[in-house]
């Protein structure tokens, strides 16, 4: 599985740094507006370590920010599914926040939160959260007839079995909706960064477009890719996990 | 897993003829037919002339057809020249000198600002600021990776003043740590944000002072019109036009007799920006834009090219590493006017 990622990765990262250079050459285009491989070479010596640290940095708030949004997701869900009237209030609310863009409303939250953890956190949160809770609403407020009416016609049907029957019928659909929004939670955190705050990637990126520096970036770009891919491994794997467990 | 590669590697291949292919006839367009000009920044003060020349007809008379385009922060006029998409650009100094490092074939045809209007805004109740020196032991707001970090690295290093005694603070676009007084002094666009933020505080009951980093003996040249070598060697005349077109706008626009047009045109693109707000940063722009700051004694110099101010400034950029050796920028800086 680790091995299957990293390699899709390396080939959709290769693919499009070729296409790169290939419009480079055929163009005769300078360094400044793209670089040269052995610029990208250079650069990458030179700024792989702090650039590695920096994505760690936004991988640490990223893994944060999605636990959180799961937590929060499940324990709203669950709330939503108790009425209708209540599931389809916190559904509507879900799609009016998630279409405010979150460039707009990141400002809001820097001035209010200032530069630091909690910004990024609860922007990163916010991305992946709404998506997250809208599968969970979806999965939670969906009966599995066959198995509940047994147990509602015995009377042993508990709200807490109810959920475990339910997130049970949709393990599978669960933890891919989980392992896809960890990409969203990388996003957020990094754009969260690039808007304001003072650590990360995302800034990183943000100081080498100041300097039109794009070898810099190809360099970001490919840590991130290659530290989300060993995230989303890491999720897939829990979640295989989890499945086999759920199944003995 | 080898069906995959059989099926993958010819659909690569494919895709990669057709961005070379699609590449190679890319630049097959015509020049010049229609020309584009892009700014630096949105449409505000700093662009006064650029759209006097556009709404005016200044480029009209000259035979051209010209579309000036708003820039921005993602915007970058050098590289829009290389890739055809523009034939006219406005760039500050840095990044021409960092372009040319690169090999960009790009010239530099006249010098919009005659001192650059970055300066650093501070509350001077709270912050004594009488000579360089003074800067010692206060927290100074750069955009890291900006061409004020420059300026201030340059400034600090020229008055002997470690980095380690400064507190070098990173700044976006959000004022309010300088509002809340966390930050003692805030990089600004003198002629621009610097009325509108001023007047804000000044209406706050606030004091505000500038700290102006020339006066500081530090000279940093700012916007300038730029173009391709080849657009300058294929088409002198269509050059020569647009810049005399250009030149005599930003003249007229200069001339404290059409200040009130000015705010009207002005105003018409940038309408959020109150017409007394553009009144005020109309008179500062005329004292950075026109040689001597005097238009009755400069006007008519207006765009001058300054060979040693940018010698100075690529000195800087050569100082702190932002480009690994000397450009000789001289030899790109081509006026026209």
């Amino acid at each position: 599985m680790l091995h299957r990622r990293i390699y899709q990765f390396l080939i959709v990262y290769a693919t499009g740094i070729c296409i790169l250079f290939l419009i480079k050459f055929a163009l005769n285009l300078s360094d400044y507006v793209i670089p040269s491989p052995k610029e990208v070479w250079i650069t990458a010596g030179q700024v792989f370590i702090r650039y590695l640290v920096n994505v760690m940095d936004t991988l640490a708030v990223a893994v944060i920010g999605h636990i959180l949004s799961i937590f929060m997701a499940t324990l709203v869900g669950i709330i939503g599914r108790l009425t209708s009237g209540v599931g389809s209030l916190i559904k509507i609310a879900a799609f009016n926040i998630q279409a405010y863009p979150i460039v707009a409303v990141a400002p809001i939250i820097f001035i209010l939160l200032g530069d630091g953890l909690a910004s990024r956190l609860l922007i990163a949160s916010m991305i992946c959260y709404f998506p997250l809770l809208l599968s969970v609403l979806g999965v939670l407020t969906e009966p599995v007839s066959d198995i509940e009416h047994f147990y509602r016609m015995t009377g042993r049907l508990t709200w807490q079995l109810e959920v475990k029957i339910r997130v049970f019928e949709n393990i599978t659909k669960l933890t891919t909706v989980v392992s896809g929004s960890a990409t969203l939670a990388m996003v957020g955190t990094i754009v969260a960064e690039f808007i304001a705050a003072d650590a990360g990637i995302g800034y990183t990126i943000r100081i080498a477009l100041y300097q039109s520096d794009l070898a810099k970036i190809l360099v970001a770009l490919f840590l991130i890719g290659i530290w989300t891919s060993l995230y989303l491994v890491c999720l897939e794997w829990i979640g295989h996990l989890i499945q086999k467990k759920w199944q003995r | 897993m080898l069906s995959i590669h059989k099926k993958t590697i010819p659909a690569v291949m494919a895709l990669y003829l057709i961005i070379f292919a699609g590449a190679c006839g890319y630049r097959e367009k015509p020049p010049l037919d229609n020309i584009i000009y892009r700014l630096k920044w949105l449409f505000n003060i700093s662009s006064a002339g650029d759209i006097w020349a556009d709404v005016h007809g200044h480029f009209l008379k000259q035979g051209l057809t010209v579309t000036v385009k708003p820039g921005g922060p993602e915007r970058d006029a050098i590289k829009e020249l290389e890739l055809g998409h523009a034939h006219f650009g406005v760039a500050s100094a840095d990044q021409v000198i960092r372009a040319v490092s690169k090999g960009a074939p790009i010239v530099v045809l006249a010098q919009l600002f005659q001192s650059n209007p970055l300066q650093w805004i501070y509350r001077p109740d709270k912050t004594q600021i009488e000579s360089p020196k003074d800067l010692k032991g206060k927290i100074i707001g750069v955009t890291f990776g900006g061409n004020d970090e420059t300026i201030m690295r340059a400034l600090l290093a020229k008055h002997d003043i470690d980095e380690t005694e400064v507190g070098l603070f990173s700044v976006r676009y959000d004022y309010t740590p300088f509002y809340q007084g966390d930050v003692d002094l805030w990089p600004i666009y003198r002629n621009a944000q610097a009325v509108i933020i001023g007047n804000r505080l000044r209406n706050a009951g606030e004091q505000i002072a500038f700290f102006n980093p020339h006066e500081a003996g530090i000279t940093f040249v700012a916007n300038s019109v730029v173009t391709t070598q080849k657009i300058l060697s294929e088409h002198p005349e269509t050059v020569k036009k647009f810049m005399d077109a250009l030149l005599a706008a930003w003249r007229e626009t200069m001339d404290p007799a059409n200040k009130e047009k000015v705010v009207e045109t002005v105003h018409q693109f940038d309408w959020d920006t109150p017409k007394e707000i553009i009144r005020e940063q109309l008179e500062i722009t005329r004292d950075l834009t026109v040689p001597f700051g005097d238009f009755a004694r400069g006007g008519e110099f207006f765009g001058k090219i300054d060979p040693i101010a940018w010698k100075e400034t690529e000195k800087i950029m050569l100082d702190q590493k932002l480009i690994p050796q000397p450009v000789n920028i001289e030899n790109y800086l081509t006026p026209v006017y």
